[in-house]
């Protein structure tokens, strides 16, 4: 079956068995049945009601227009002028990572959050988190003021309070404990030090909701030091990974994308092309990009290294003694090839490893000491302190506050009570303590338990510093007024010192004591803060901060043997979304709304299982299945999603769901007669798979096995945009030489590179056409090319495009209902059969055809040609036919079917002023950010120069960690775009149907050659 | 019951046709306020300031050339001037004849639109900054008002040697701004369409008729 159709792609299971079988059997339905309640009003009576509403409106209409205020300044900042955009360099802090920032203020606020194109390990991309962060900002639910005992309080009297209490623990010794996420911040950790320095038995707890902490526990180990290294994605030719998703979720995506790009340039001279080998339990993004992937059982990792050791081990060749090991399900010779392809690039090859048992990673780091990696591809004298938590002290802290030895505990940036696996035990243990003051501003279960809440700026408002990576240290800095009373964590622990000062004044003094020095470039101190506030960032002179010892081959384990499942029992593997994290941005819209890259489902968690498992247990996509795991009297219930390329022995869940800031999605979407609620039975979204995490082995462990799964016989509607504006046409309407159409096209690596050398670029295919080619373009001719190699379906895109563009979040009930309002979509494609699967990912948009089918049917002329190639939008105009969605062969239209709630003033503020907020009945769609391509056009014809490419960017492309998305003009040849456009990998969806779209994609390139189709591994 | 309806629909239709066309004798579009002259805050007279004292429009609205809203000018430009401005000569040649009349010593004629400025400045009596005073923004009613839809950018219109008066008339004739163009889409579109012929102050232009020129 595979090895018939190699290119074709399938979105979901219905559609590829439909084309297996034969067309009257399988036929695909468009839709399940939506439900239709009898309406309460007749018809008639509604259209009678109607007419009389109508005409007092228009009575109501015949006046003049309302009177508007123009309000300006009082005394205007000299620099600044209304209605233009400001950038202010900062530091992104939605996860740990620390990319850089740009920050687009205008009116003196945050409107969009670009990357920093020149920070140095982010490189001007930015995750979908990132994006997504400025809602943060805008929360109206987020704590503004200090509270006390739950009451608003202020700051003096918390502060007097809090004092008062710690001098008491502090003449009695009691113990302080700071608990607390990954701080890379020199200063703030340089005053949290000098404040627990300050008691005599105090400590600072870190750890990550989503830890890695073996990994520095086996550098302990390997070379006594304890430390995350940095991995040189950028420098591997041969990249390995054991279950760690490096381009989606683990420690910093956007840095890895970056790198992991640099080292995939097929249009570099001479073109670069790695090689990727990824085992894992279940389908990741970084699984979806990998050459080569193999499915493991999460309890055969351990075995799976020490076989891939020992085999290197035999290469290089020094004895590493296995006996009596175990065989892995994985067949020994596909181990030995991608051992085999790793010694070959021995010194340019990069092993990377999530596991969280420490002998694994041992293992690894050995594997990776065998390949000379230390040095090359990975960074150890300038390590990361991107994730720094010590689940170990975790668990000291635990055990302390079983045991209530604690006095003081201060809480920032975790929810320990949402997150951790014993999180509701964790509730009355908190209580216990005498003290308990929380940092945070965001309500969570946590908060709740705190006495004083000192609630911090948003990073928005804050000024700060980040060090993500040794000799790298970026600066926040505010870019507006702080929205409430709030107060920054420094002058917090300042004033608990006793020694009250500005945040601002903390950081350059410390930057003044500690950064300055560690440099040579600038002499005088206030030019160098100036720079660093203008530039975001300082690249400090290359003193190595670390010297490791060497390799430590005593501290090697190999691990001979694997728990066995039983037949009927599963390995649980708890991962985190791209989207939702660790559910520290649960709250937010977007990110809930933010179809999963992989299963596509919005608005909830489910359980993924293989579709082998899923037809044993005969359960379909939403049956409600539930977990237990032996004399666990707890139960999981959640909806199926049948996952193609997961292991068949795992079930696969996703963690930050369940959580208490959900429960604000009650009255998500618009609300009429038939809508139904975003939330579940529960008040919340998903349900929480934290109490399901281990901590135990010195780590949190992020499977368990056994677990048992039994179908409950219930369903919930998932809402999933798995097979919504589907582009293929359904079986029974497809004419011979249309059932499947080349959406997703593919090239062997081979045949691409004999193209270049033979230099052979794209040619356009001459189609019969009726219309006349008589629009010339003769300014600009605006066009997009989109490498689909490049592209990781992290859906950055989408969210950049959401908030550039004021798109509308709608609810769970209305994306059921194919309603979802995003501009640019990530279509996820699968080919192969259900075990094995190769995945394709297409950002799919408005194509800005040439022969638009939309533009012929509007019967207003609300959407039409522009001079430079736009397919645009008129939203007055538009009286809401919809039949240019319906004649759009892409699907990419989207109808505003009700007037979405914008309500919440404070959150209208993150809206971009410079594009309509479209109301009820109007169509929209992607415009190519056309008020970027007006502004830049008006700024140049300003200045006198000429639009040079790079000036403009739209949102999707400015975004992207790839930089998979390139825009340009196609009238200028020596733009990048042009030069994209000509590659051989150019071809365009649906290029058959002669609609002559704007945009390019370019081919994937496959490792394979044509013919291997059998080879794929099992 | 259905004549009863029929009657009360009718009823209501002539109500509005006569409603309509009784409103004026030549109905104009809703949203066209040509001639729209209101009171605004402050009588601030730009004939006075525009054509006596010759100064430039740019000066105060200086917006239009750099951004898209031209902006009404924020109060410190005003306090430019009105730091030491802040009466007419002539009433303070008043002031100072009567005080020679009365034999007394002349006092500080302020004038009553300008104290409007200084309060709204939160300056005290003697015209001084005064911390912890209350300060207003000036609120001026917007004249020419473009609906929210249409987003008219002005620096390309300064930038291509438009002048001013092309669209807003003899501001500096005026004692109270008045709208004295509709402002209609079909009077800009001509003026583009004119203006890729004719150029503009001799230079030639490129004034897009696109529909997504104005509106996104």
């Amino acid at each position: 079956m595979a090895g018939r159709h190699p290119n074709h792609y399938w979105k979901s299971l219905q559609e590829r068995g439909a084309w297996v079988k034969s067309p009257a059997e399988g036929e695909e339905k468009f839709s399940e049945l939506l439900e239709f309640a009898p309406g309460q009003f007749a018809r008639r009576d509604f259209l009678k009601a109607a007419g009389f509403t109508f005409l007092s409106a228009v009575l109501n209409g015949c006046q003049r227009a309302p009177v508007e205020k123009a309000i300006p300044y009082l005394v205007k900042p000299e620099e600044i002028i209304p209605g233009h955009a400001y950038f202010y360099a900062s530091t992104c802090r939605g996860c740990s990572a620390g990319c850089g920032l740009l920050v687009k203020d205008r009116d003196g606020r945050p409107i969009k959050l670009e990357g920093n194109p020149e920070h140095p390990l982010s490189k001007g991309g930015l995750c979908a988190v990132g994006q997504a962060s400025i809602l943060g900002l805008y929360d109206s639910r987020r704590m503004l003021h200090p509270l006390r005992d739950g009451k608003e309080s202020a700051w003096d009297e918390v502060d007097r309070n809090i004092t008062g209490k710690l001098e008491e623990i502090r003449k009695n010794g009691g113990a302080v404990r700071f608990l607390s996420d990954s701080i890379a911040s020199p200063t703030t950790l340089a005053n949290l030090n000098a404040f627990l320095g300050g008691f005599p038995n105090a400590r600072h707890i870190v750890y990550d909701p989503l830890s890695c902490s073996a990994i520095p526990d086996a550098y302990e180990h390997t070379h006594g030091m304890r430390l995350l290294p940095r991995f040189r994605f950028d420098r591997a030719e041969v990249v390995v990974s054991l279950d760690a998703d490096f381009l989606g979720t683990w420690i910093s995506p956007v840095e890895y994308t970056a790198g992991y790009q640099t080292a995939r340039k097929l249009e570099a001279n001479p073109p670069r092309f790695s090689y990727h080998v990824q085992l894992e339990s279940r389908m990741s993004i970084t699984g979806s990009k990998a050459d080569e992937r193999i499915r493991i059982a999460p309890q055969e990792l351990g075995l799976v290294v020490t076989q891939l050791a020992a085999l290197l081990a035999s290469h290089a060749p020094i004895p590493f003694p296995i006996d009596g090991i175990q065989p892995p399900a994985v067949p020994r010779q596909a181990l030995e090839k991608v051992a085999q392809r790793l010694w070959e690039a021995k010194g340019r090859s990069l092993v990377v490893c999530g596991s969280q048992d420490v002998s694994t990673q041992v293992l690894c780091n050995f594997i990776n000491h065998l390949l000379e990696s230390y040095g090359a591809t990975i960074d150890l004298k300038f390590p990361s302190h991107q994730r720094q938590g010590n689940d170990r002290e975790l668990q000291s802290l635990l055990e302390e506050l079983r045991e209530g030895k604690i006095a003081a505990l201060f809480i920032s940036g975790v929810n320990p009570v949402y997150d951790l696996p014993e999180g509701d035990q964790l509730a009355p243990l908190l209580r216990r303590v005498p003290l308990v003051v929380s940092l945070d501003g965001k309500p969570n279960e946590t908060i709740e338990l705190a006495h004083y809440v000192c609630p911090n700026h948003h990073y928005l408002e804050s000024w700060g510093d980040q060090e993500p990576v040794s000799g790298v240290v970026s600066l926040l800095q505010p870019c507006m007024r702080p929205l409430g009373n709030t107060r920054a964590l420094l002058e917090s622990l300042a004033a608990w010192m006793g020694t009250p000062k500005p945040a601002y004044d903390i950081l350059r003094e410390n930057w003044q004591a500690k950064v300055f020095p560690r440099q040579t470039k600038e002499s005088s101190f206030q030019v160098f803060w100036d720079h660093a506030v203008h530039d975001g960032f300082v690249e400090l002179d290359k003193t190595p901060a670390i010297s490791a010892q060497s390799f430590a081959t005593s501290s090697i384990h190999p691990i001979l043997s694997a728990p066995a499942l039983e037949k009927g029992e599963f390995a649980l593997v708890l991962y985190p979304k791209v989207g939702i994290l660790d559910g520290r941005h649960a709250e937010n819209p977007w990110l809930q709304e933010l179809p999963d890259p992989i299963t596509k489902v919005t608005w909830d968690n489910y359980a993924c299982l293989s579709p082998a498992t899923a037809a044993e247990m005969r359960v379909s996509e939403g049956d409600l299945v539930r977990l237990a795991a032996g004399d666990d009297p707890k139960a999981l219930e959640l909806p199926v999603v049948i996952q193609p390329g997961q292991h068949d022995q795992v079930v696969a869940v996703a963690l930050g769901y369940g959580g208490k800031t959900t429960e604000r999605f009650a009255g998500m979407g618009p609300r009429w007669l038939q809508g139904k609620s975003t939330v579940g039975e529960t008040g919340r979204v998903g349900v929480s798979a934290a109490p399901w995490l281990q901590l135990a082995d010195g780590g949190l462990q992020y499977w368990r096995a056994p677990v048992k799964l039994q179908s409950t016989g219930k369903h919930l509607a998932l809402a999933s945009t798995q097979t919504h504006h589907r582009i293929e046409i359904p079986q029974h309407l497809a004419t011979p030489g249309t059932e499947r159409r080349p959406v997703i096209q593919e090239t062997p690596l081979q045949a691409y590179l004999d193209d270049v050398r033979s230099g052979k670029q794209w040619e356009e295919k001459q189609h019969q056409d009726l219309w006349p080619q008589d629009h010339s373009y003769t300014g600009h001719r605006w066009a997009m090319v989109i490498d689909l190699n490049a592209c990781t379906g992290c859906s950055a895109c989408v969210i950049a495009c959401q908030a550039e563009n004021n798109v509308p979040v709608v609810g769970k009930d209305e994306v059921r209902r194919r309603r979802i309002m995003h501009w640019i979509r990530m279509d996820r494609y699968y080919a192969g059969d259900d075990a094995e699967v190769a995945v394709a990912h297409q950002p799919m948009l408005c194509q800005h055809c040439e022969n638009a089918p939309c533009e012929t049917v509007c019967p207003v002329l609300a959407t039409v040609h522009d001079a430079e190639g736009l397919n645009q939008q008129i939203y007055n105009r538009c009286v809401g036919t919809r039949y240019c969605s319906n004649n759009c062969p892409y699907k990419v239209r989207r109808f505003n079917w009700f007037d979405y709630p914008h309500e919440d003033r404070l959150e209208n503020l993150a809206f971009n002023p410079d594009v309509t907020v479209r109301s009820r009945g109007v169509m929209e769609k992607c415009s190519f950010c056309v008020q970027r391509i007006q502004e830049a056009k008006i700024e140049a014809k300003r200045k006198g120069e000429p639009l040079r490419d790079g000036d403009l960017q739209t949102a999707c492309q400015q975004s992207c960690p790839a930089g998979a998305i390139v825009f340009g003009d196609k009238n200028d040849g020596n733009s990048r775009v042009s030069q994209l456009l000509r590659s051989s990998r150019r071809y365009h969806v649906l290029e058959e149907i002669n609609v002559r779209p704007s945009i390019g994609y370019l081919k994937l390139v496959r490792h394979r050659s044509e013919g291997q189709e059998g080879e794929r591994r099992g | 019951m259905n004549s009863l309806v029929l009657t009360v629909v009718l009823g209501v239709g002539l109500t509005f046709a006569v409603v309509f066309f009784g409103w004026s004798v030549s109905p104009r579009l809703p949203g066209n306020q040509q001639g729209y002259e209101p009171v605004q805050p402050i009588a601030y007279s730009h004939r006075l300031h525009a054509q006596e004292l010759q100064i430039g429009c740019l000066y105060c609205h200086f917006g239009s050339e750099k951004s898209r809203h031209a902006g009404i000018p924020p109060a410190n430009v005003c306090m430019n001037c009105h730091r030491f401005v802040i009466a007419s000569l002539g009433a303070i040649r008043a002031e100072h004849e009567q005080a020679d009349q009365q034999k007394r010593q002349p006092q500080t004629v302020v004038s009553p639109e300008l104290r409007k400025l200084y309060e709204a400045m939160g300056l005290n009596q003697d015209r001084q900054p005064e911390p912890g005073r209350p300060s207003n923004p000036v609120a001026w009613v917007q004249v020419h008002k473009l609906p929210d839809f249409v987003y008219f950018d002005h620096r390309a219109h300064v930038n291509a040697g438009v002048e001013c008066q092309r669209c807003h008339g003899p501001v500096e004739t005026m004692e109270r701004v008045r709208q004295v163009e509709d402002l209609s889409m079909g009077w800009c579109v001509n003026c583009h369409r004119e203006v890729n012929q004719t150029g503009v102050a001799g230079k030639p232009v490129e004034a897009s008729i696109d529909c997504d020129t104005c509106h996104f």
